[in-house]
């Protein structure tokens, strides 16, 4: 098809849809405007019964707890699946030793790039940190702070070269890190099911207002999924940039 | 709507207008990054921290970084497959 063709084909099918489009803005709420009551349910009911300062968190680990196990296990099935399909490409022989580059060259560091990232990683790792265990109080979570942690991450490798980053940040810790993140909050929900309670009760105490230990069961599955999060995100890394390298001679099966 | 909303609105869509008319694979993978960081701000200014704190890393630092490292790796393995 010409691009002249294209054109009017595409103008044709803006001027069919024109009325649609239309009637669906025409009926759209004003900016900002908020109808619902959900919104305002969960706000009157978190910060009494749940001691939370922050409703996203209420509403992930709590109201909807469940759905979040089961995106838990999305990103849990989504990082193996590339884990499997890039791993098993390379081989099972090459094990959790660093690809090489070849007869590439490697072009150095600046030093300011080396101090600066060095400045930084720290301050990202434990911000990143600081934002999953301040999950209940205020804005973030388990998800945003292991993503944050995930791109501390990246930085150490920014900062110290390929190598070092994977003596620093070994793949079987990682794994340990999904695994186990994803494990705690399936096993605090599927757990709080033996008391004869339903899935994923509130079984700890709640704790008081503004306390970084507020929310009973709340800070544990968020904590459970900021560890796999940032076991999921550097995971990802780290066989995507594998990918860029080649493996050493004789290490391929 | 105030004009920080509006010019943030605008912001948005020229990063993404970017991202479209960008041809070269890496450049368009840094026009990326920019609409991402212009949606990071675009949801701070909208009250949405935590929405903008996963923008900010997925969209500026791991999924550029995975394009980049999936165009590395395309460039690396193409001489093998020619053969």
């Amino acid at each position: 098809m010409s691009p002249r063709a294209r054109g009017i084909l595409a103008t044709l099918a803006a001027l069919a849809l024109a009325p649609g489009a239309l009637a669906v803005l025409r009926a759209m709420p004003a900016f900002g405007d908020h109808p619902l009551p959900y919104g305002d349910a969960v706000n009157r009911i978190a910060p009494a019964e749940r001691i939370v300062s922050n409703m996203v968190t209420a509403v992930n680990f709590d109201l909807r707890g469940f759905d979040t196990l089961g995106e838990e296990v999305m990103l849990l099935a989504a990082v193996v699946g590339t884990v499997v399909v890039l791993r098993g490409s390379r081989g099972e022989g090459v094990g959790d030793r660093p690809a090489t580059c070849g007869d590439r060259p490697i072009p150095p560091r600046s030093e300011a790039v080396v101090l600066l990232c060095r400045i930084i990683a720290p301050l990202t790792l434990l911000y990143g940190l600081y934002v999953v265990l301040h999950a209940q109080l205020t804005p973030g979570g388990g998800f945003q702070g292991g993503a944050i942690i995930g791109s501390g991450l990246l930085l150490v490798w920014v900062g110290e070269g390929y190598n070092a980053w994977r003596r620093l940040v070994p793949g079987v810790v990682l794994h340990a890190l999904e695994g186990g993140g994803a494990g705690l909050y399936a096993l605090m929900g599927f757990g709080a099911m033996l008391t004869g309670a339903a899935f994923l009760t509130n079984v700890l105490p709640l704790g008081e207002w503004g306390s970084i230990l507020s929310g009973g069961v709340i800070p544990v599955v968020n904590f459970g999924v900021g560890l796999a999060v940032s076991g999921a995100f550097g995971m990802l890394f780290l066989e995507f940039l594998e990918e860029t390298r080649e493996p050493k001679d004789g290490e391929e099966p | 709507m105030t004009p920080l909303l509006a010019g943030l609105l605008l912001l948005v869509a020229a990063t993404g207008a970017g991202v479209v008319l960008t041809r070269q694979p890496r450049r368009q993978v840094m026009a990326m990054a920019a609409n991402g960081l212009a949606l990071t701000v675009l949801f701070t200014a909208l009250q949405a921290p935590d929405v903008a704190f996963s923008q900010l890393v997925v969209g500026t630092a791991a999924v550029p970084l995975l394009f980049l490292a999936v165009l590395a790796s395309i460039r690396l393995h193409r001489p093998e497959e020619k053969e």
